[in-house]
């Protein structure tokens, strides 16, 4: 998995590449919170476009980045999730919570 | 009813082996053709039970974990099994939500996923001993 990083305005754009499970979710969560607090930015979107795997992990990371961002005031947008992933975004009701720009 | 064909592997509890399960897992599925659908919500399922034996029945020390794949006509059954913790309360556990590691921002969601991409579930576990998974799935055909 590589996580890699964009900034458009105050937004950081979060672009997660490979699969998300509780192995690869540790790293990542570490690199996108110091990313966060580095960056001079409120919002988060998070492109999922580049994400073939996802399982509760992901969920979890999902989850716990949108505390994170909801917290300085911020909002959490999902992008572009392959069928692959939605079916477990959708079963997680992930959907009604989090921002989903399709 | 005797399976068309089986196999069984065992490893160390290791975060790295839960693609390793998932990708054995799904290879071995795939002898019998099945849809796409259906590989990928048993690589969905494999990860949940093969994280959760490794989070929770290890609390990531070293460990074995076993899973057996037996193949029948028209579906599978995927036995995954850890000789750790075990759980004290199994109908607790799978309460969607339910998690006993909110700090490692675990959602509770995993016993939910295995229920509703596979066709059945059991549990069975005892503290002290550890716990084994059974989950079947329908292959329905392209
Ligand atoms: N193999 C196991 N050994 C010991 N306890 C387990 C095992 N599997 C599950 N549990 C217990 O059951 C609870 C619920 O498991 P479940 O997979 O549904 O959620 P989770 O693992 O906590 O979170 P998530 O899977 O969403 O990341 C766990 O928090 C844990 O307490
Ligand atoms: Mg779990």
């Amino acid at each position: 998995m590589d996580v890699k990083f964009a900034k458009e305005g105050n937004t950081l754009i979060v672009l997660i590449e490979g699969e998300i499970d509780h192995h690869t979710a540790s790293r990542a969560r570490a690199r996108i919170d110091s990313k966060f607090l580095m960056e001079p930015v409120k919002n988060m979107v998070m492109d999922l476009s580049r994400v073939t795997f996802m399982d509760s992990a992901g969920i979890g990371l999902i989850l716990g980045r949108m505390n994170r961002v909801n917290s300085v005031g911020g909002k959490m947008t999902l992008r572009k999730p392959k069928p692959e992933i939605s079916k477990i975004l959708k079963m997680s009701k992930i959907e009604s919570i989090v921002e989903l720009d399709a | 009813m005797q399976p068309i064909n089986r196999m069984k592997t065992e490893f160390l509890s290791k975060s790295s082996n839960e693609a390793f399960a998932r990708v054995v897992a799904a290879s071995f599925v795939a002898q019998a053709d099945p849809s796409i659908d259906v590989l990928a919500d048993i690589r969905t399922a494999v990860s949940e039970a093969v994280t959760n034996a490794i989070v929770h029945g290890y609390d990531d020390t070293e460990g074995i974990v076993t899973m057996e794949c037996l193949l029948y006509s028209d579906h599978v059954e995927i036995i995954i099994e850890d000789f750790g913790k075990g759980i004290k309360d199994i109908a607790q556990a799978k309460t969607p939500l339910f998690t006993t590691r909110p700090d490692l921002e675990r959602s509770g969601m995993g016993f939910t996923v295995m229920e509703t991409f596979m066709d059945s579930l059991e549990v069975e576990s005892e503290p002290g001993k550890g716990t084994k998974i059974r989950m079947t799935k329908q292959l329905e055909y392209r």
